[in-house]
């Protein structure tokens, strides 16, 4: 087996120059290893993560504009494109690179990957520690080609479950086309589920973003926003008013005139609230 | 609650001494005549144990009226309303308690007896009252002098903790492990710029712990500090991170609380300079003006930033430990102009005596 390693595309992602280096210096000393792409931000990151499509990302978790988390975020699964050694067969996974965290200490984020089985690296270490986890991640992707289900959690998922008690998501990033928008969370109306997709309703704007909205609000304070109905959910400071509109069925009337729907288990938590 | 019931032995010392109080009461009846004393004492005990409840009310009045504060024309006729309340309060209790020895034949008693028994319970039942008011009077300073005891007590642990917070804050283990991490990456391609850092940062551990343990600092000693740690720093953040430091002649004399400075250098480093793709520069100004210490640390800062988590606890832990170590006349103030942040921390200037230039 050892022979047939596949070779590894790799980008780096660390504000700090020296950590970089440091990766760099150790991945020139492994084998069936290739550099594709560096970068020392995390708008950098998403743009050369995306243009690269590496199999394996070293990402540092606190970089300026945007962090670790939000860069995983934004990575989104492509369709493996022709040049990259596709799966066999017509298998076409989308295409999702491995991401080993590297970080010097963070105590909610190591929490996070303990429970989500996410592989990380803590600064500092020695080179013996990246090979064992280059291994892992050719185990893994060796799975993930035969049809195993990757086992990676939803980005959103490992954001909420590595933020410190009490602490809210405070932006939602919204990739468009190229550009990176940033939403504060206060500047949100409310978000409606439509397929696969939610609409962030924000200032007038809409956005969308494919994710399920359950996930994409767990790091929402419970307190400021609700969920209203099944496809609703409201940023109660929009609020106006509530008015009954037949018999058992309410419609929430947001400071501007928007109407929504309020379901009966959703008035059951406004009121809980009010 | 009454202070006696939270605990048993002032209880047992206050109606020991009624139990006295009660001995001469059932004597006096004694030696008046015709009632042997086991009838007198039998008689005269619970009237007296009575009054000795009743006079726990004493506590309240002083409560109310503090020694200290309340005039003494107020006071006077506050705590002789309450004993001539309390001693009419005494004859009215007594009174059902006479009637039903006397019919049953416990003593025996005519009208004008008891009358005049309930006039000598009303003229001692005053002095009595203001017995206990004077009793509880040194109970209330006896309990306020420990409450202040505690208190300072309390104040110096909690000084203590600040001081201890502020020390692991220093030593903060993102910076540590990140600093670790440069000196590992620069082994290979330049090991002498790793030998630097490592002494770099074995002398800021080292001068953090030195300063930690000290009362006061100069000004001098904590830019010192600051300076090692921006030694550090650049290693990690490069050409990003550019500093400036304007001082005024004679500031660096002055007398600080130790390590106040330095975390404000790194909160400047952690939520600007590194949020900021292109780098900032943090600038350090002291100055000094009519006996007040001014310092100064500004950075850029990113306008559209997130607060990151941590953020605010390197600000806080300043705080607490300036409302510890100084009280009112220091102040730390926070402004964000833009995308400027800048603290302000104002003290009295202080210099060290002798002229030593150091602490004590």
């Amino acid at each position: 087996m050892a022979g047939a390693e596949r070779e590894l595309a790799i980008a780096i992602v660390d504000d700090e120059a020296p950590a970089r280096a440091l990766l760099r210096e150790y991945l020139s000393r492994e084998p069936g290893t290739r550099v594709v792409a560096e970068s020392a931000n995390g708008y950098e990151a998403v743009k050369a993560i995306a243009e690269t499509r590496p199999d394996l990302v070293l990402l540092d978790i606190q970089m300026p504009k945007l962090d670790g988390f939000e860069v995983l975020d934004l990575i989104e699964p492509a369709p493996r494109s022709d040049s990259g050694p596709g799966p066999p067969g017509g298998d076409a996974d989308a295409w999702r690179p491995v991401v080993v965290f590297c970080t010097a200490y963070d105590e909610y984020a190591l929490k996070a990957f303990e429970v989500h089985a996410v592989d990380y690296l803590l600064k500092p270490f020695g080179r013996e520690r990246l090979t064992a986890a280059l291994a892992r991640v050719r185990a893994r992707l060796t799975e993930a080609e035969r049809g195993g289900a990757p086992t990676a959690p939803a980005p959103a998922t490992l954001a909420a479950a590595a933020r410190p008690p009490g602490q809210w998501l405070e932006r939602l990033l919204v990739k468009d086309g190229a550009r990176v928008h940033v939403i504060p969370v206060d500047a949100i109306d409310y978000l409606e589920a439509q397929d696969d997709y939610v609409a962030i309703h924000s200032e007038g704007r809409s956005w969308l973003k494919t994710q399920p909205l359950s996930e994409l609000t767990q790091g929402f304070d419970p307190n400021r926003f609700v969920r209203i109905h099944r496809s609703y959910v409201l940023n109660i400071a929009r609020l106006a008013r509530i008015e009954l509109y037949a018999r058992d069925s309410r419609v929430a009337i947001l400071a501007d005139g928007r109407q929504l729907p309020v379901s009966r288990s959703g008035h059951a938590r406004l009121k809980e609230l009010m | 609650m009454h202070p006696f019931f939270r605990r048993r032995w002032p209880l047992a010392l206050y109606l020991g001494a009624w139990i006295l109080i009660g001995l001469m009461f059932t004597a006096l009846v004694w030696l008046a005549g015709s009632v042997p004393f086991e009838r007198a004492l039998l008689v005269m005990e619970p009237v007296v144990l009575v009054y000795g409840l009743v006079c726990l009310s004493a506590y309240w009045v002083c409560r109310k009226h503090p020694a200290g504060t309340t005039p003494a024309p107020r006071l006077a006729n506050a705590v002789i309303v309450a004993a001539l309340q309390a001693s009419a309060m005494w004859v009215a209790l007594s009174a059902p308690w006479s009637a039903l020895v006397t019919r049953l034949g416990v003593i025996r008693a005519d009208r004008d007896v008891l009358l005049i028994g309930f006039a000598a319970l009303f003229v001692a039942g005053v002095p009595l009252y203001l017995i206990s008011v004077a009793v509880h009077y040194l109970l209330l300073t006896f309990e306020a002098s420990r409450e202040a005891e505690r208190r300072a007590l309390e104040s110096q642990v909690a000084a203590r903790e600040a001081e201890v917070r502020a020390l692991r804050a220093q030593l903060n283990p993102h910076f540590l492990f990140n600093s670790l991490n440069s000196i590992n990456a620069l082994v290979g391609a330049h090991p002498e710029a790793a030998r630097r850092m490592c002494e770099s940062l074995g002398d800021f551990l080292r001068q953090t712990l030195a300063l930690g343990a000290r009362e006061s600092v100069s000004l001098g000693e904590e830019l010192a500090l600051v300076d090692r740690y921006l030694a550090i720093e650049r290693v990690r953040f490069g050409e990003r991170l550019r500093v400036e430091c304007r001082l005024e002649p004679a500031v660096e004399r002055c007398l600080v609380p130790p390590l106040l400075l330095q975390p404000l250098v790194e909160n400047a480093i952690k939520h600007g300079i590194a949020e900021r793709i292109e780098g900032g520069t943090v600038r350090i100004a002291a100055a000094r003006h009519d006996g007040v210490l001014t310092i100064e640390v500004e950075n850029d800062a990113d306008p559209d930033a997130r607060s990151r988590r941590g953020a605010g606890v390197g600000l806080a832990n300043v705080r607490r430990r300036l409302d510890a170590l100084e009280g009112r006349d220091t102040r730390l103030d926070v402004r964000r102009i833009a995308d400027q942040f800048r603290v302000t921390l104002t003290l009295p200037a202080r210099v060290a005596e002798g002229g030593a230039g150091g602490g004590r």
